[in-house]
């Protein structure tokens, strides 16, 4: 069940909403977890066992962690239960993938096994992560309660898309929690605006980078359009679906970290770095960059360790080697830039370093779309005007004229000028007097988007 | 307003909503059909262990929802609104509106599917039809009538495709005898009262008997909201129906393999129930249908290939044949044809289209 849906937002979150505001306070978690379970049933009926499998083996091996800490059995069973947990992400996810770049060397190939990946595998198995290192280190308390802990892995807003919550970041609101209708209403608003995203933005433009894949028209200003698109697109997809599910655990109670915060204003791959996906660049920033002895080491092994996360974040992204090559890209970069460009990047005017960075990032999400290496090569080539494509062509030129002012829009968007805007405005009344008003049109609007049975896809399929 | 205020309105406003809608879509009777649509539209799912454990229930239970929604069509309209006033979208999934006439993007020529198809077509002319004199009539879609600058197919090159792949037969070319005015402003198809000049060129290139002076009754049926209608939010005044009836017409007879049955020419009982009111001409889409001028003083047959366009025209070729029989490819394959048809010394014409020729949809 995705949150741009009928199903979810007509039927299930009313039902569930009633429900966990009507039953008794000790009350609430149970029903959260049943109900994250039906979410994730509703999708992935059979892979339910394998998110419970996992969650007990967490359970348990928490359990062993936090009764030998002081022995030297306490790092082998945080070992081990790594060690369940990645295996199966492997295997569900990189399976097929490791056995064709075998078959690509060998004469009698092996049979791929052709698993569907389950959704939300990647997540949750890297909050169970977190949750074991973090009682491993002592920074959380063991959860003795196996549904407390089952429902910090399964809890809906962010089972399927993130953002990875780190146990230790909502250990408390598990067993304690408040409900206001300033946070309710705060989770509405963000909730919404994510729905908006998503559903008015990403979608939109998802259809602009479809149209543009199935043509046979090419020109530069069509691969440029492409480009723009894809850019924006997965930006306001992804950072909507962060916004639903952290407006959706507002509406519950709980309060989980930012995961975006307008990364396409950054002047360099570092500071985009710190606005994009924060969740999972400090889980790897925390739990394998610095285990792995961050920048207090020799330059090669920092430069080795900067790789390894990178490879790693690529690969995490999808089993494809268009994601390896995303990440190490981003990886190089980053070197570049703490090695020297980041001095550079200082000087110059801001213009130039924010167009540095969106042209890297644009290059990157051509990179990160790409079905296989040759389009990829095709569509990168095609944004210089190399291969004797045309400028223009009258396909490009309609769907220029088209989606000329989703585009702005967008761009306007995915910059803070409105929210800072508003911010500066001294009636105050009349905002707070609007803003139901806007929240309500976007959200019939966003509904009218979905039922129209408009392009709506899951983006994350593949993490 | 207040912070505290504004949280309580946005908190109450948004369940509310949630509430009513979830509410409403419990209570309300599930429809059938989509009148704007024309489609059935998705039912409760069936619940079985398999579509439970396979994930396929998700998948219907949405559809269903999505079809059931209270207030589908106004929502859709919602939609189609922004798209084009707030987006400033040039089409809403395709559709657009210009001079309140509706259009769809037709777009672009597919060198693919018309090789396919006029291989096809190929096909049939070398197994049924060697011999026989054949004529060839593309007819084009109404976005080539646009001067707009918008995408459409490149009506010209098809025609050069098809008298490149199909040399043998006689092309007839009936572009300039249409304008923009002939077509229905809510639908795809062409208006029956304006197809005279385009019919008589076709008698003209087939060496057909032109009575100039033919008297058509212009029969006016009722209101008709096309196939593009339902896929946009502009009210738009409706089309209007009309058949050209003669003595001849009146007292032809069709005949539907498909159904075995006899009906007129003009299909009224269609008019009155069915959800496309074009269906009156012929009484709509099926395989394969004969017209018999029960008035003929000759014994001249033709055998239509033909897509939706033809059923129209059709009807205004009667009266110099005896007999037409109206092949439609895209519900019959062309394989068992001569199981129906007795081939021999009939006229043929092939009548398409730009957009049947532009799909692979031929059997």
């Amino acid at each position: 069940m995705v949150f741009s849906s009928i199903t979810f937002l007509f039927y299930f979150l009313p039902i569930v909403l009633i429900i966990y505001y009507i039953v008794p306070t000790k009350l609430k978690n149970l029903v959260l977890l049943i109900s994250s379970f039906i979410f994730y049933f509703f999708g992935e009926p059979v892979y339910v066992l394998l998110m419970a499998f996992s969650i007990f083996s967490t359970y348990i091996f928490g359990l062993l962690i936090d009764k030998y800490k002081d022995t030297k059995y306490k790092k082998i069973f945080l070992i081990v239960s790594i060690a369940i947990s990645i295996s199966l992400l492997v295997y569900f996810k990189y399976t097929d993938f490791i056995i064709s770049n075998i078959n690509l060397f060998i004469t009698h190939k092996l049979d791929l096994i052709h698993v569907i990946l389950p959704i939300g595998i990647s997540f949750y198995t890297f909050q169970m992560i977190s949750y074991l290192v973090d009682v491993y280190k002592g920074e959380s308390k063991v959860q003795k309660n196996i549904l407390k802990l089952a429902m910090y892995v399964a809890l809906f807003p962010q089972l399927i898309a993130g953002p990875i919550v780190r146990y230790k970041t909502i250990a408390n609101q598990l067993e304690n929690r408040t409900h206001t209708f300033e946070k309710f209403s705060n989770g509405v608003r963000r909730f919404i605006l994510g729905l908006s995203k998503k559903v008015l933005i990403a979608n939109v433009l998802g259809e602009l980078v479809n149209v543009f894949l199935a043509s046979n028209e090419m020109s530069v200003l069509y691969y440029l359009l492409y480009g723009v698109a894809i850019t924006l697109q997965i930006y306001f997809d992804f950072s909507g679906y962060s916004d639903m599910a952290i407006g959706l655990a507002k509406m519950f109670g709980f309060e989980f970290l930012e995961n975006f915060n307008y990364p396409y204003i950054s002047k360099s791959i570092t500071e985009f770095w710190r606005r994009w996906h924060i969740s999972l660049s400090s889980f790897f920033k925390d739990y394998v960059y610095i285990p792995l002895g961050g920048n207090r080491v020799s330059k090669l092994k920092w430069i080795r360790n900067i790789m390894i996360v990178w490879l790693l974040t690529g690969i995490w992204h999808g089993a494809a080697w268009n994601f390896i090559i995303w990440g190490l890209y981003f990886g190089i970069l980053l070197i570049l830039e703490k090695l020297f460009l980041s001095k550079y990047l200082e000087k110059i005017p801001s213009i130039f370093s924010h167009l540095y960075v969106m042209i890297i990032v644009m290059i990157s999400f051509v990179i990160f779309s790409g079905e296989n290496t040759t389009q990829i090569f095709k569509n990168l080539t095609g944004l210089v005007g190399i291969g004797g494509v045309p400028l223009v062509s009258p396909e490009s030129i309609y769907y220029f004229k088209s989606y000329f002012l989703v585009i702005i829009i967008s761009i306007i968007a995915a910059t803070p000028l409105c929210k800072n805007f508003v911010n500066k405005l001294k009636c105050k009344k009349i905002i707070n007097l609007l803003e139901p008003v806007f929240l309500g049109i976007l959200f019939v609007v966003s509904t009218s988007y979905i039922i129209d049975g408009s392009f709506n896809p899951f983006l994350y399929f593949r993490f | 307003m207040q912070d505290k205020e504004k949280n309580i309105i946005i908190t109450i406003l948004f369940v509310t909503i949630l509430l009513t809608a979830f509410i409403l879509n419990i209570i309300k009777e599930d429809s059938q059909i989509s009148i704007v649509e024309r489609r059935k539209l998705a039912t409760f799912p069936d619940l079985s262990f398999d579509n439970i454990i396979d994930g396929s229930l998700s998948k219907e239970f949405e559809d269903y929802a999505l079809d059931q929604f209270i207030c589908r069509d106004e929502f859709r309209n919602i939609k189609s609104l922004w798209s084009n006033y707030i987006f400033r979208k040039k089409d809403n999934n395709g559709i657009f509106v210009k001079e309140n006439a509706i259009y769809k993007i037709e777009y672009p020529l597919n060198a693919a599917n018309v090789l396919k198809n006029t291989k096809k077509i190929d096909d049939i002319c070398n197994k049924y039809l060697k011999g026989k004199k054949t004529y060839f009539c593309i007819i084009p879609d109404k976005n080539y009538y646009l001067d707009e600058d918008i995408l459409k197919i490149d009506v010209s090159e098809m025609q050069n495709m098809v008298k490149k792949e199909l040399p043998y037969m006689n092309y007839i070319d009936i572009c300039n005898e249409l304008t923009l005015k002939d077509y229905y402003r809510t639908d795809l198809h062409l208006k029956e009262e304006n197809l005279l000049k385009a019919v008589n060129k076709i008698k003209e290139e087939m060496n057909l008997d032109i009575d100039k002076n033919a008297n058509y009754d212009i029969e006016e049926l009722g209101d008709f909201y096309g196939v593009y209608y339902g896929k946009q939010s502009k009210k738009l005044i409706p089309d209007k129906i009309n058949i050209l009836t003669n003595n001849t017409i009146k007292n032809s007879v069709t005949y539907n393999y498909e159904t075995s049955e006899k009906s007129p020419v003009y299909n009224k009982y269609k008019f009155q129930t069915s959800l496309d009111k074009y269906d009156v001409y012929l009484s709509g889409a099926t395989p394969l249908i004969t017209i018999e001028n029960l008035d003929s003083s000759n014994d001249k047959e033709l055998i239509l290939f033909r897509d939706s366009f033809g059923s129209s025209i059709a009807p205004l070729l009667i009266e110099n044949y005896s007999k037409i029989t109206l092949v439609d490819l895209r519900y019959i394959s062309s394989k068992i044809l001569d199981n129906y048809i007795d081939f021999n010394n009939q006229d043929v014409l092939f009548l398409y289209s730009t957009l049947i020729l532009n799909q692979n949809v031929l059997k």
